[in-house]
């Protein structure tokens, strides 16, 4: 099982001043439904997901999602942010055992 | 999609089936074949436009979906338009299945898409996800990749600050399901 909490976050190369950017993100998490079963145990996985993710933006909340076990394991996420201003974009998430896991990323643009 | 405009939540699985008997056998026969579909979505399209039925219903609503959804969104009526969504036609592996949502409304401030969610309707539960947004994205777009059970519906709706309901679906099929068992 490759380490948890893992992250990679991805801007574009270069970044103009006021433009739409997409943020591809990517974190390295089982994702287990509760569903599934241990083939050499019999025993059923307990759940552990990730069900909250937050985007801050130079400190402000812009983006919160709500995940549930029907996230792909090792979620990949992406979406949009205004680049207005050089800041700080950090990404938080956290899983149902209390881990959280974050990363931040500096958007500057020219 | 242009021919998924008039479709609506408010529909019952009789009607869809009496609207896609009309189309024949063969035609049927033919939609299990993934490469078809788009074709024959299509005449389907062209079909039910022609039959000049204003309120077009063509998306089956199984019993957990349906209380879902009114749950979060009471009554309200889901327009079929603004939203793209792109899915495989069909998925190998129901553990990824990658959603691209986009849409083309506003972002301003007092006007932008608030929050986005994703359904799958023959999942144990059938909401996946929800994504709030605020002015500061941008753009009103979100991918994720989601597991799927087995063969449905994928349903993404788009709520805006004023309330208002945006909505698109597409069937993917389901190869291997996806959520253990």
């Amino acid at each position: 099982m490759p380490q948890i909490g893992r992250i990679k976050i991805r801007l574009p190369r270069t970044i103009r001043k006021g433009q739409v950017i997409a943020v591809k993100t990517l974190i390295t998490h089982p994702m287990e439904t509760g569903f599934r079963k241990d083939k050499a145990t019999k025993r059923k996985v307990p759940a552990f997901y990730i069900d909250d993710v937050s985007v801050y933006y130079g400190g402000t909340l812009i983006s919160h999602a709500k995940w549930t076990i029907a996230v792909s394991a090792n979620p990949f996420m992406s979406f949009y942010v205004k680049a207005d201003k050089e800041a700080p974009l950090k990404i938080v998430w956290k899983d149902i055992k209390g881990g959280v896991y974050e990363k931040t990323v500096q958007v500057k643009p020219r | 999609m242009k021919e998924m405009k008039d479709n609506d939540f408010s529909n019952s699985r009789r009607e869809f089936l009496k609207r896609t008997g009309f189309v024949s056998a063969a035609l049927l026969s033919v939609s299990a074949f993934s490469a078809f579909i788009p074709s024959q979505k299509g005449e389907l399209g062209g079909f039910m436009g022609a039959l000049g039925s204003g309120e077009a219903q063509a998306a089956p609503v199984p019993g957990g979906i349906k209380e879902k959804l009114k749950s979060i969104f009471g009554g309200r009526k889901v327009e079929m338009s603004h939203v793209v969504m792109k899915t495989p036609i069909i998925a190998e592996n129901g553990a990824v299945v990658p959603v691209n949502i986009s849409s083309d409304l506003p972002m301003e401030p007092g006007n932008y898409v608030k929050k986005i969610y994703i359904f799958v309707d023959d999942n144990r539960d059938p909401f996946i996800a929800s994504m709030d947004l605020t002015p500061a994205n941008g753009k009103a777009a979100l991918s994720l990749r989601i597991k799927m059970r087995k063969t449905s519906q994928v349903r993404t709706i788009l709520e805006d600050s004023n309330g208002k309901l945006y909505g698109s679906t597409k069937t993917v099929k389901v190869t291997i399901g996806g959520c253990g068992g």
